[in-house]
């Protein structure tokens, strides 16, 4: 797992008493991780209503499915697989869908430079101008830090199909930043 | 104004929603918990009886410890000062010092026990050895504060623990009892 800054240790004692059907704790979770479940849903879905009810629907999966998590797993992970799943389904609910492209032989790394520095919003609105799959793979794995491997399993694609739409999302935002989309 | 940024993993992983989002979530669960209810607390009434004697053997097993220290504590007290361990007559009074001999209590307490034993017969084998196993550590409980009791008589906090733990008794036999009856 990539992500650095999960306090895993914090959410253990939490999880053990979320589970135990203690729901102070469960809500002291959520307080912890909303923010960054809802930039999760909010990048992929582009629609701030549509984010908040993938994060409400998120949460209360995640509350029925506890019992099920292994505590060696990390929370945050689980909980974004969870909220990357709901997102998904919301879309095949609304036939969103979009074609996924050829995969590459070559290998993308995931951390991407700009060529100059961008103002946050410029580059927020040239990742949600990105295509969907494109988008997906860049929010998971540029943003938010998850290996190919990762990020394939959460979107239930290929791993070279999450190089592949990587590799496109690089390109295109390239090009979109030096047009200056906004 | 927002910052300018040189590298995707810059941008903030954390954007909190426009509104708060517990509520809905927490009433969501609420209902899910109330659908869920009437099944569990099926699943509950067989076990409640022995939940309830394994608390009962753990409550009347801590009371029985601290009456032996507090007895011990007295006898030294007393033979230190050369005084016989008289109470005064306010102590005694606090609680009825032969509530185990009471015939009502007598009476309710074996027509129990009759309805306690056919109740055991119609239980499984392993269900039936653990309810008479904690049903036994209760009544030794008893024995052992009645015998504790017949060395200091006046003892007002061995009589307020064979009340309390015959209380316990009827409370777990009719536990039992009536453990058949929430299952139908």
């Amino acid at each position: 797992m990539t992500q650095p800054d999960t306090v895993v240790n914090f959410d253990v004692a939490l999880i053990e008493r979320a589970r135990r059907g203690d729901q102070k704790a469960f809500e002291r979770l959520y307080r912890e991780h909303v923010g960054r479940v809802n930039g999760l849903c909010l990048r992929m879905t582009r629609n701030p209503d549509l984010a908040a009810d993938c994060v409400q629907d998120a949460f209360i999966k995640a509350w029925k499915a506890l019992p099920k998590f292994e505590a060696r797993a990390s929370f945050s992970t689980w909980l974004h697989r969870i909220a990357v799943n709901t997102v998904l389904e919301k879309r095949r609910g609304s036939a969103n869908n979009e074609v996924a492209v050829e995969d590459p032989t070559e290998y993308e790394e995931p951390t991407m430079v700009l060529d100059t520095p961008v103002e946050e919003e410029e580059l927020e609105a040239a990742i949600a101008s990105l295509p969907q799959g494109a988008r997906d793979a860049l929010v998971l794995c540029g943003v938010y830090g998850y290996e190919h491997s990762e990020a394939a399993s959460m979107l239930g694609i290929a791993v070279g199909t999450c190089k592949a739409q990587l590799h496109r999302a690089r390109g295109l935002l390239k090009e979109r930043l030096e047009r200056g989309v906004r | 104004m927002s910052k300018r940024v040189t590298r995707i993993d810059e941008l903030a992983r954390d954007i909190p929603p426009a509104r708060d989002l517990w509520p809905g979530i927490s009433a969501a669960i609420e209902a899910e918990r109330a659908a869920a209810a009437p099944a569990q607390s099926r699943r509950r009434s067989f076990w409640m009886p022995a939940a309830g004697l394994a608390a009962s053997v753990l409550l009347v097993a801590v009371g029985v410890f601290i009456g032996k220290a507090t007895t011990q504590q007295r006898q030294q007290v007393t033979a230190g000062t050369d005084r016989p361990g008289v109470e005064t007559g306010a102590e005694i009074a606090v609680v009825p010092a032969h509530y185990q001999r009471d015939a009502e209590y007598r009476k309710q307490r074996k027509e129990l026990l009759q309805e306690v034993n056919a109740r055991l017969q119609t239980m499984p084998p392993a269900d039936r050895a653990k309810v008479s196993a904690s049903l036994e550590t209760l009544r030794k409980s008893i024995d052992e504060i009645e015998a504790a009791l017949g060395h200091d008589p006046a003892n007002a906090l061995l009589q307020e623990l064979l009340v309390s733990s015959c209380q316990e008794e009827m409370r777990a036999l009719t536990a039992v009892r009536d453990s058949g009856r929430e299952e139908i």
